[in-house]
């Protein structure tokens, strides 16, 4: 798949790879509008559109911006501190549903 | 892709090269540009930026008693005597990622000393980026019409205008910002500065083809917002 | 190797790239290393004053003007914490001052101190002059970069101070700017104050971003042969993994702070809850400010990490050379360093028992909390068996280097109190608090700087600073600083509250005046006793002691430059090579009771030495 022409050391690949992938990605933004189209609702809309999403971010990541042919190390001390965000994501996802439940218990119920 | 020719040092894969790499002297990501090392470290710390702004959102949308506006309903065109939902949301994903596709070709032919097409892939670049940036300030000029304000809206919740306009703006001027250096990148890459090593105006320090493959890689960065601003905001 | 441009500009490339082989030119098995992976680094010689002072691209020179405008900022903060003492020792004397005028002293000195000073002077002061001399490199990779990010730093600086000159102001909503008061009337500086606040805050930030790119790339990339990651003197490792911490959390807080401009500006209710003020029901509604405590906090706690790895990392270096020992247990050290610098981002909400937020967190973030202060204490426990059987030269470095242990162990502890749920809810908002984090942030990390002044300076000015001065610097100072914060525990058992600019007519009235006068006292009394160090500083600089090559004889790069102070370049024509870590202390048998990085092995004769 891919075609080393040694220019000082920085291997490039053949034109193809590039015209497959922009073409998955057009494809996977046209699978997320359909789900829009079609009003899908509920988990089923939220987990097809976080699963486009990340198949899209991972092809950007690991062929436009080279990550898959880069070595482990710089992989990995990019990926990591993903867990940090995760972390904040999750507890965050547990604070707006306390939040909202007082906002509704204190001011619609009314305590 | 084969690993970098390095004199005494033998490569090893996956997570004993890693382990291996990471013990070893001098540099840590072997055969990597300290710029392009730089851009990589700068681009994770902008990723938690959008990720805070993002988890905001998340936790300003979810905390609201007051409805929050149907995305496929504010954002649409009304084309033809027929409401598309996020028609032009749906045009500026395509533009950015076709902008990515060139800018991705842009790196390779650069590294392969072909001047020309480089340029011009860099100028397309621009180009598209130009135009996201343009399609971008007619929708808020839309919205803005249609009354959404960055402190309220008519079509429910407050913080709707505040986290798009926010969000959208922080993101337009990070695509900004690109356009401006890819058509700075495009006129050096013509002029070849890039293949004499002439020296920069502002660093004095030499030109090199790894500058565009830099550049790239903020590029491809902005789209990558894009695709989750498009997921969460747009679709949700 | 120059080109019609460098034959114009004065600039000059350094020379041709390093000789693969020996170190000292013998090619031997024993003494091989590895050569070259990169080129060596073009470099910008600057040739006029401007270009050498105060547009300069040379990494030291960035450190100086670091640390001197950061001091000149500390400076700022000391006074502003006397103003504050004086009104809480002796309100009749203080009466110019009025309640707003407090909060606003209380704000400022924290901000100051903080994120101004000690972020400042750790990252950009020590971290410009040590890195690439540690790790053995010619300058930062990215000089130009460097050089911009002091001049961020600066207008920074200058805006942050520009907010004691408007209308209103500077804010004084607490150095955590909590909204919603923060952008209301009623807390001072509620306008422009809070926005040349955030605005001083997104410039820092922005300034360290660059500087921090720098820090990192050069010690992940640019180190000489030879020197691999465990090789680095943990001040680099303190450094650099407070770096990461800063690149990752600042995010977090030019959020939070933007986010509240647009609330201030406006009219945007990211933070803002349907509010009655006075009566008036204003236009904001649906936010939240507990988000923002989330956002501020995800930053503020790595910030306080940020603060204290580089003080770990330094204090080893300094307790191991003045003990003639090697660090004990250099590679936990490292795993320490890193683990707490990783495990920091988990912590946040243990700065919010109180504050509402979900109530099933303080479990989660307790727990997370005890977890970290394990690396801590083992790092304790390692300086302390660094000391154990040292040949430890009892000078005024080694003095400030065990102050710290006992001043850090206090605030630890005390910290212990404060990280579980039930026992921080009594305690929180009160004197207990600023006891603890004055202890852990305030007074040990100033010994480390302190003691790092007096063991750097020779390399920077070339002269020994004035041991008696500097012991008298030091007891007046330590002994000062315990008078201050000790009694501050007590106050904080008896429930006296912070941030309160009086007692009013409280129960505390009659406990606390004869005490708070104390701590008063003691705090004027320290604060003059730093003027000890400036005068040595300027006496030392025009007739000091000429301090030679490696006065303390120690073993990291930065000690074996070719010239003492190092030259811009640092290493002349060859870089260094290098062959061992920092910590070839006392080694059975070898000839010297030091072994630096750069001696190769033929060169150790009566002595078998680990590889390291």
């Amino acid at each position: 798949m891919s075609e080393t022409r040694k220019q000082e050391q920085t291997t490039t690949h053949k034109i193809g790879i590039y015209l497959w992938i922009w073409g998955l990605l057009f494809v996977l933004s046209f699978f997320s509008y359909m789900v829009d189209w079609y009003q899908f609702q509920g988990l089923l809309r939220w987990s097809l559109i976080l699963l486009f999403m990340f198949l899209k971010a991972g092809l950007i990541m690991a062929f436009f911006m080279h990550l898959f042919w880069e070595r482990y190390a710089l992989v990995n001390v990019l990926l990591w501190p993903m867990t940090a965000i995760g972390c904040f994501i999750f507890l965050m996802v547990a604070e707006f549903k306390y939040t909202v439940f007082t906002r509704f218990f204190y001011f619609v119920v009314g305590g | 892709m084969s690993d970098p020719k390095i004199e005494g040092y033998e490569f090893k894969p996956g997570f004993k090269g890693m382990a291996q790499d990471t013990g070893s002297d001098q540099t840590m990501f072997k055969g990597v540009h300290w710029g392009k090392a730089m851009m990589w470290i700068f681009l994770l710390s902008d990723t938690f930026i959008f990720s805070c702004f993002l988890i905001s959102y998340m936790k300003g949308r979810g905390s609201t008693l007051i409805d929050w506006p149907n995305p496929s309903e504010v954002f649409a065109l009304h084309v033809g005597g027929v409401d598309v939902p996020l028609l032009l949301i749906a045009i500026m994903t395509f533009v950015l990622i076709t902008s990515s596709g060139t800018m991705a070709l842009a790196v390779k032919y650069g590294y392969e000393k072909n001047r020309k097409m480089c340029g011009w892939l860099i100028l397309a670049t621009a180009i598209g980026g130009l135009t996201f940036v343009g399609m971008q300030a007619f929708e808020w000029s839309k919205l803005i019409h249609e009354g959404v304000r960055p402190w309220e809206n008519p079509f429910g919740a407050k913080q709707f205008g505040s986290f798009f306009f926010m969000i959208t703006g922080f993101h337009g001027t990070h695509v900004s910002i690109g356009v401006i250096f890819l058509f700075i990148y495009a006129y050096k890459t013509f002029k070849g500065h890039y293949d004499e090593g002439k020296r920069g105006w502002f660093t004095t320090m030499k030109g090199n083809y790894v500058e565009i493959e830099i550049l790239g890689l903020y590029w491809h960065f902005v789209d990558l917002v894009w695709v989750f601003i498009f997921a969460f905001f747009y679709l949700w | 190797m120059s080109d019609e441009y460098e034959n114009k500009t004065g600039y000059q490339a350094q020379s041709s790239e390093t000789i693969g082989g020996g170190g000292s030119g013998t090619v031997s098995d024993v003494d091989h290393v590895r050569p070259a992976e990169i080129p060596e680094q073009d470099l910008y010689h600057g040739h006029s004053f401007i270009t050498k002072w105060i547009f300069c691209q040379d990494a030291k020179v960035i450190g100086v003007q670091y640390f001197l405008l950061a001091t000149f900022t500390g400076i700022i903060g000391l006074i502003l914490s006397w103003l504050m003492r004086l009104q809480l020792g002796f309100p009749e004397a203080a009466g110019f001052m009025t309640a707003e005028h407090y909060y606003q002293f209380v704000t400022m000195h924290g901000m100051i101190m903080v994120v101004y000073f000690l972020t400042a002077l750790f990252l950009g002061g020590f971290g410009n002059y040590l890195i690439p001399l540690m790790v053995g490199a010619r300058d930062m990779v990215f000089p130009y970069l460097n050089m911009v990010s002091f001049w961020s730093f600066f207008v920074a600086v200058g805006v942050l101070l520009a907010s004691f000159f408007v209308p209103g102001g500077p804010t004084g909503a607490g150095w955590t700017l909590y909204p919603p008061q923060a952008i209301l009337e009623g807390t001072p500086g509620s306008g422009m104050g809070i926005l040349l606040m955030c605005i001083s805050l997104v410039l820092f930030v922005a300034g360290f971003t660059m500087g921090g790119l720098n820090y990192l790339i050069t010690v992940l990339q640019a180190r000489t042969r030879g020197m691999t990651l465990m090789r680095m003197p943990l001040t680099v490792w303190g450094i650099f993994t407070a770096t990461i911490l800063a690149m990752l959390a600042f995010p977090a807080l030019l959020v939070g702070g933007l986010m509240m401009t647009l609330d201030n500006v406006l009219g945007t209710s990211f933070f803002m809850p349907t509010i009655l003020k006075a009566g008036e029901v204003l236009e904001y509604g649906g936010g939240s400010p507990i988000l923002f405590q989330h956002l501020f906090w995800f930053f503020g706690h790595p910030e306080v990490y940020i603060v204290a790895l580089p003080a770990f990392g330094i204090i080893s270096d300094l307790i191991s050379v003045h003990s003639r020992k090697n660090i004990f247990g250099y590679r936990m050290m490292v795993w320490a360093i890193v683990g707490i610098g990783g495990l920091s981002f988990f912590v946040w909400a243990h700065h919010m028992y109180v504050s509402g937020m979900n109530p099933w967190f303080g479990f989660f973030f307790a727990t997370t909390t005890l977890i970290i202060a394990v690396p801590t204490a083992m790092k304790v426990y390692n300086w302390v068996l660094t000391l154990w059987r040292g040949n430890i030269r009892l000078n005024v470095v080694m003095l400030w280097c065990l102050g710290f242990i006992v001043t850090f162990v206090n605030g630890g502890l005390t910290g212990l109190f404060l990280g579980n749920v039930t026992v921080d809810v009594p305690l929180s908002d009160t004197y207990f608090v600023i006891a603890h984090f004055h202890m852990v942030m305030g007074i040990a990390p100033l010994m480390v700087i302190m003691g790092a002044v007096y063991h750097w300076f020779p390399l920077v000015a070339g002269r020994f600073l004035d041991e008696t001065l500097g012991k008298w610097h030091f007891w007046l100072t330590f002994l000062g600083a315990y008078s201050i914060y000790f009694p501050m525990h007590y106050l904080g058992f008896i429930g006296v509250p912070r941030r309160y600019f009086e007692m009013y007519d409280s129960p505390y009235v009659a406990s606390a005046v004869g005490m708070n006068e104390f701590i008063s006292i003691a705090a004027f009394i320290v604060g003059a006793a730093q003027l000890i160090l400036i005068f040595n500083i300027i006496k030392t600089l025009k007739i000091g002691k000429p301090a030679g090559h490696n006065p303390w004889q120690a073993n990291s790069l930065e000690w074996v430059t070719p010239s003492v102070p190092p030259e811009h370049g640092n290493w002349g024509e060859k870089l260094p090579v290098v062959h061992r870590w920092p910590y070839d202390f006392s080694v059975p048998g070898a000839k010297e009771d030091f072994i630096t990085q750069t001696t190769p092995p033929s060169e150790v004769i009566e002595t078998e030495v680990e590889k390291t």
